[in-house]
């Protein structure tokens, strides 16, 4: 088990509800296989430093998570097939902090 | 006023590069004048690392306020030579922003700013 930090950014259409909802079905894919989410941080909605599939704003929402190789295998495929995740960044949280 | 950026890096490019010129116009040129090492109080004094000062074990991607400082107007890494840092932090520097931008909180380009639209 590693704790890895989670970066992505939600597509600013986005109400609070659909964003909650999104976090949601992310840590989700956390939970189910294993994983615990050690930490759950908004960012908020920041402009971005230039234009990902045209918006210019997103949802950034950061989280650290303890999970095994496959969840994490798992995890970042969801959040590739995710329409509403713009970008995301995984990394081990010992390279962070 | 984006060649604006641009003019301002070729300059200080050019500059960084001047000493290797001059090299070679020394070589080539009969008489050495002037050559040698400077004498030591004349050397500029070797700058210590801003993160060796600090003694920083991990640089975070998300600190942009700290990563603008090591990068020039038009979006670029700053040289090691040029931020004065150590190769360690430097490779941590460099990690830092790339990681930066691909979560779009630092841009790749100068071109990239919004002004575009």
């Amino acid at each position: 088990m590693r704790t890895y930090e989670v970066v992505f950014i939600a597509q600013p259409g986005l109400d609070d509800e659909g964003l909650a909802s999104l976090v949601e079905t992310v840590k989700r894919a956390v939970t189910e296989n294993g994983g615990e989410i050690v930490k759950e941080e908004m960012m908020g909605r920041r402009k971005l430093a230039y234009p990902i599939r045209r918006y210019e704003e997103g949802h950034y929402v950061l989280l650290h998570a303890s999970l095994e190789r496959p969840a994490l295998n798992e995890l970042e495929r969801r959040l590739k097939l995710s329409e509403d995740v713009l970008r995301h960044l995984i990394v081990r949280l010992d390279e962070v902090a | 006023m984006v060649e604006d950026y641009d003019r301002e890096d070729v300059e200080n490019d050019v500059d960084a590069e001047e000493p290797s010129e001059a090299r070679t116009e020394e070589r080539r040129g009969e008489a050495r004048r002037g050559g040698g090492r400077p004498a030591a109080d004349q050397r500029r004094k070797r700058r210590l690392c801003p993160f060796c000062v600090e003694n920083v074990k991990t640089i975070d991607y998300k600190n942009t306020m700290l990563l603008r400082q090591f990068i020039s107007r038009s979006g670029r890494i700053v040289a090691r030579r040029k931020a004065g840092t150590c190769a360690k932090h430097q490779r941590m520097v460099a990690r830092a922003i790339k990681r930066a931008r691909h979560i779009a909180l630092l841009p790749f380009t100068a071109s990239h700013t919004h002004s575009a639209r």
